[in-house]
């Protein structure tokens, strides 16, 4: 298969519907064979975003690049791209092999090259055998398979993925993500993903950009972003975070739940006795049982990990992730004690 | 869970069945007579096929109705699409315009149109082609977006042209064929309404199979009621037929895939 990887860039691109700006001043460069996924709550702006770099959707403003062109007056039929929808999109008047020809037979390949290449692309979506059948007969997996065939048949410059696997089934999602991985990282295509799925960007990308509300919060790599997220609502939608109410000591010390935690990492020049808000992940509390204290109220068994829900005196449970293994020594009504990590901590102002 | 009907449903769907057989059972029992209402024989329905004029007026007939369903289809289904992809906004105004041939007395449509019908097109068979599609439109406007609104048009659009397509060839290749039922329903309506419709005919002084017909009652009414009795069955055989055929393709579809 000839497919390279190009170069997609968004120089400041706003999309606005009426009053409300799906995309403002979004810029972003994706590097080729690289996997970008853009992840965001619904609403946010991310597949506007794709659907501008499809040609399906028009920008108001900004420049919109691929491997350097200028895409803006490009009609999206002429754009070389392959895209695999949210909702199910083979044609249901085609068979299987019909539909991975489509993009060739448009382009006036002869039939003996385009039955081969579909052959080929079915063959790596490991549908060979189901080439005859039309989508009715498909299951979703197998008709997003069959989707992501016919995306690639054409050999586009880029692969555009708007949630894919959001209408599959848990195990099946699981797998197609993994095989979509595979695919992408054999042919060496640059790929776009949309998804508000926080496991599936975690898994599959290079990169991940968070966006809200029309804008990039930050783009980074997956740990990194987990790690290191640079605002309160990346720290939010990125794993699980516990909001709890602080009070500054210093510049870079904070008062969290009666303990003093040195946060400089991440300190946003605090005020001393200024009260700020503390973001801390699950897997910087842990806990000790004790006589007297906080009180565990939930325990919800994730599989190698518990999640315990702990009433330490705030409106919110804070909540706290042990393997189940440690977990099985506390129980629903024992009091705690609760000791902070300073590391996954962060500060943003009250 | 199946459902049982009861005694009342039973005598409705009875009463409604002799109401809507019993003119059928009578027209062919009568179309049957022998002349003076005498025994029955066949002999009404090969008397259609000797008399002059029915030859023309079938060919004549048959020419306006493909040629009505071509048009109709030509003019309706990109339009269709279009309210459904984008133009919302005209939705009501092309409903309404659709709805006007109801509600629009025919000797009104007949003489406002043929006044403004193009003097080429007064002269031939062919002008009722653009009635018929007029008197069609409320029921293939119908027919079609029901079509489109059961596949998800807006989807299969943007992955035709996200795979190079251009409009008319997502139109061609995918569209149409996705629509195939709700396409050959509206031709089929097309085709009905324009192989039985009498009153523009004969008001715009046109032989087709219809006004044929009335002439040809004059002289044999047993042979007249055997005509409509004819075209109703032929009709209605086509109806039958087309309902069918995507669920005998897709019955034969299924045995190849089992056998590959």
């Amino acid at each position: 298969m000839d497919i390279h990887g190009s170069t997609v860039e968004f120089h400041g691109v706003t999309r606005k519907f009426g009053n409300v700006v799906a995309l403002n001043d979004f810029s972003l460069k994706i590097k080729p064979g690289e996997l970008v996924t853009l992840l965001g709550p619904s609403g946010c702006g991310k597949t506007t975003a794709l659907r501008i770099l499809a040609g399906i959707d028009k920008e108001h403003s900004g420049v919109v690049e691929i491997d350097g062109k200028d895409m803006s007056s490009i009609p999206a039929n002429k754009r070389n791209i392959g895209m695999v929808f949210q909702a199910y999109s083979l044609f249901p008047n085609m068979t299987a092999q019909e539909n991975v020809e489509y993009g060739l037979r448009v382009r006036g390949v002869d039939s003996v090259a385009r039955s081969k290449r579909a052959s080929e692309l079915l063959e790596l979506v490991g549908l060979a055998s189901q080439s005859a059948r039309r989508s009715t007969q498909l299951s979703g997996g197998q008709q997003q398979r069959v989707a992501l065939a016919r995306a690639l048949a054409i050999e586009p410059s880029v692969l555009l993925l708007d949630e894919p696997l959001s209408a599959l089934d848990a195990q099946v999602r699981s797998q197609l993500r993994d095989e979509i991985r595979r695919i992408q990282k054999t042919i060496g295509i640059t790929t776009l993903f949309v998804t508000h799925d926080q496991e599936e960007a975690m898994a599959v990308s290079d990169r991940v950009g968070v966006m809200n509300k029309g804008n990039l919060d930050q783009i980074d790599s997956p740990s990194h972003l987990y790690n290191k997220p640079k605002t309160p609502f990346v720290a939010g939608f990125v794993g699980l975070t516990n909001v709890v109410p602080a009070v500054a000591q210093s510049k870079n010390e904070v008062l969290v739940l009666d303990q003093v935690l040195d946060i400089s990492e991440h300190a946003p020049s605090l005020v001393k006795g200024e009260e700020v808000k503390a973001l801390i992940r699950p897997e910087a509390i842990s806990i000790e049982k004790a006589a007297k204290g906080a009180v565990v109220i939930t325990k919800s068994f994730l599989g190698p990990m518990t999640r315990i829900g702990i009433d330490v005196g705030l409106h919110d449970l804070i909540y706290v992730e042990l393997t189940s293994k440690e977990a099985k020594k506390i129980d629903t009504g024992d009091h705690v004690e609760v000791t902070i990590s300073s590391d996954s901590v962060m500060v943003t102002h009250a | 869970m199946k459902r049982t009907l009861g005694w009342s449903d039973r005598t409705i769907l009875i009463a409604a069945g002799f109401f809507f057989i019993t003119p059928f059972l009578a027209a062919g029992e009568y179309s049957l007579r022998g002349y003076g209402g005498k025994g029955h024989t066949f002999a009404n329905y090969t008397w259609i096929l000797h008399q002059l004029g029915f030859g023309p007026a079938l060919l004549t007939s048959l020419r306006i109705a493909g040629v009505s369903v071509l048009l109709l289809l030509f003019l309706m289904i990109p339009t269709v699409v279009y309210v459904q992809l984008g133009g919302r906004r005209w939705a009501r105004l092309i409903e309404i315009l659709c709805l006007l041939p109801i509600v629009i007395p025919v000797v009104s449509l007949a003489i406002g149109a043929q006044v403004a019908m193009p003097k080429r097109l007064q002269s031939t068979s062919y002008e009722l082609c653009f009635f018929y599609v007029i008197i069609c439109m409320p029921y293939v406007y119908r027919t079609l977006n029901t079509g489109l609104q059961a596949i998800a048009l807006p989807t299969l659009v943007e992955a035709s042209s996200s795979l190079g397509a251009t409009p008319v060839k997502t139109l061609v290749l995918v569209i149409i064929p996705a629509i195939r039922s709700a396409t050959l329903g509206a031709a089929f309506i097309t085709f009905a309404i324009s192989m039985g419709e009498y009153a523009l005919a004969v008001l715009l002084h046109f032989h087709t199979l219809p006004t044929w017909a009335t002439n040809a009652a004059q002289e044999n009414l047993y042979g007249s009621v055997a005509i409509s009795i004819g075209s109703l069955f032929s009709v209605w055989f086509l109806l039958v037929l087309f309902s069918y055929l995507p669920a005998i393709k897709g019955a034969l579809q299924n045995k190849k895939v089992k056998v590959t």
